[in-house]
C-alpha cells in the first residue's frame, strides 16, 4: 500500500484515466466526450514517460563531454511516445470532423435528441 | 440509473488497475527490467555511429526511423480524410 | 484604428516567430526540439497569419495545391531515404552517404538534417490545413 504513495506518478496516471473514463461515460454532450478521450490519451502517455526515469541523473544530451553510461536518464520511452501525441492528435481531429457532420444533419449535438430523432 | 451504473464501472475499473500497479518498482532506482542491455548500448554508440548530441534525435531518426515513417504517413493520412469528410455537396 | 494596430503589430512579429521555429529545427541533433517542435512553431506562425490578414490574403500567398504537393513529394522522398538506409545497412554494403562529420556541427549526421526538415514540413502543413478546414469548408 505504502508502493502506491512512493510511485505518485503512475497513481496520478490511473485516477485521471479513471476520470476521462467517467467524462466519456456520465455527458451526453458530443464535445465532452470528445474531451473525456483526450485526456485519457494524455494519462496513458504520462504513464509510460515516468518508466523511464532515474533519480540524480540528466538529460541525455551530450553537453561538453561523454560522462560515461550510467549517467543519463534511459532515452526510449520518450522517442517512443512522441508517435503516441501524434496518433492522439489525429484522433481528436477526425472526431471533431464527424461532429460537425453530425450537427449538420440532426440540428443538435445532445445524444439524446440525436437517438430519438432516428427513430421517426 | 444509468449514471450510477456508469459510475459503479468507472470505480471498479480504477480499483482493478491500482491494485494491478502495487507490484512495480519503484519511481527512480536503477536495476529494474526497464533499463537493460539495449539502452546501454544506445547510450554509448549513438554519437558514434550516428553523429548526433542529441541522443533522443539519434534515435528517433537514425535506429528507429521506420516509426518516424509510419507517424509521417499517419499525420499525412489524417489531413486528407478530413478533407473528405468535410467536402460540401454541390446543390443543385 | 484597431485594424491598423493589428497588422502592424502582427505583420512585424511573424518573421521573428518563423526564424526561431528554423532554428529548432535546423539544431534537432545538437540541442533540444527535433523536427515536430518546430513544426509546430511554424505551423502556428502561419495560423496566425490567416486569423488577422484575413481569407483573401492568405489564399493568395499560401495556395492549397502547391502545400498539398510539398506534403506528397516529402513522404515519398522519406520513404526513398528510409528504402535506400535499410537495403545498405542492413547488407553491409556501405552505399555512399552524406559524410558524418565532427559532432558539433550543424552539417554533421549523414541524414538527419533532412529528415529533420521532411519531418518539420509535414507537421506544419498538416496543422495549417486543420485549422482552415474547421474555419470553413473546403473544396
Amino acid at each position: 500500500m505504502e508502493r502506491l504513495i512512493t510511485n505518485y506518478y503512475e497513481t496520478a496516471s490511473i485516477i485521471l484515466f479513471g476520470i476521462g473514463f467517467a467524462t466519456l461515460l456520465l455527458h451526453s454532450n458530443l464535445i465532452k466526450k470528445i474531451i473525456g478521450m483526450n485526456i485519457m490519451d494524455t494519462s496513458v502517455m504520462l504513464f509510460l514517460i515516468a518508466k523511464g526515469y532515474i533519480q540524480g541523473n540528466v538529460a541525455p544530451i551530450i553537453v561538453d563531454e561523454f560522462k560515461g553510461v550510467s549517467e543519463y536518464v534511459n532515452p526510449i520511452p520518450t522517442s517512443l511516445m512522441l508517435t503516441g501525441i501524434v496518433v492522439a492528435v489525429s484522433t481528436t481531429a477526425l472526431a471533431l470532423a464527424l461532429t460537425i457532420k453530425m450537427y449538420e444533419k440532426y440540428g443538435t449535438i445532445e445524444l439524446n435528441e440525436i437517438l430519438e430523432k432516428g427513430d421517426e | 440509473m444509468r449514471k450510477v451504473i456508469a459510475v459503479l464501472i468507472t470505480l471498479g475499473i480504477t480499483i482493478i488497475l491500482l491494485i494491478g500497479s502495487m507490484d512495480l518498482p519503484q519511481f527512480g532506482i536503477e536495476d529494474t527490467p526497464t533499463n537493460n542491455d539495449v539502452t546501454k548500448y544506445y547510450i554509448e554508440n549513438a554519437t558514434k555511429e550516428t553523429g548526433a548530441t542529441n541522443i533522443i534525435t539519434g534515435v528517433i531518426l537514425d535506429y528507429r526511423a521506420f516509426d518516424t515513417f509510419v507517424e509521417s504517413s499517419v499525420l499525412f493520412t489524417s489531413a486528407i480524410v478530413v478533407m473528405i469528410v468535410l467536402k460540401k455537396e454541390k446543390s443543385k | 484604428m484597431k485594424d491598423k494596430i493589428l497588422n502592424t503589430v502582427v505583420g512585424n512579429l511573424i518573421p521573428f516567430i518563423q526564424i526561431f521555429g528554423i532554428y529548432v529545427i535546423l539544431h534537432g541533433h545538437l540541442s533540444p526540439g527535433g523536427g515536430f517542435a518546430g513544426g509546430t512553431i511554424i505551423g502556428v506562425s502561419f495560423i496566425l497569419y490567416r486569423i488577422v490578414f484575413g481569407k483573401e490574403f492568405s489564399q493568395k500567398k499560401l495556395k492549397f495545391s502547391v502545400l498539398l504537393r510539398f506534403v506528397t513529394i516529402g513522404v515519398c522522398i522519406y520513404g526513398i531515404m528510409k528504402g535506400y538506409i535499410f537495403i545498405s545497412g542492413g547488407n553491409d554494403l556501405h552505399f555512399p552517404q552524406p559524410p558524418l562529420g565532427t559532432p558539433g556541427n550543424i552539417m554533421s549526421g549523414g541524414f538527419l538534417l533532412p529528415l529533420n526538415i521532411i519531418v518539420g514540413t509535414v507537421v506544419a502543413v498538416t496543422m495549417y490545413f486543420f485549422y482552415c478546414l474547421f474555419e470553413e469548408g473546403e473544396i
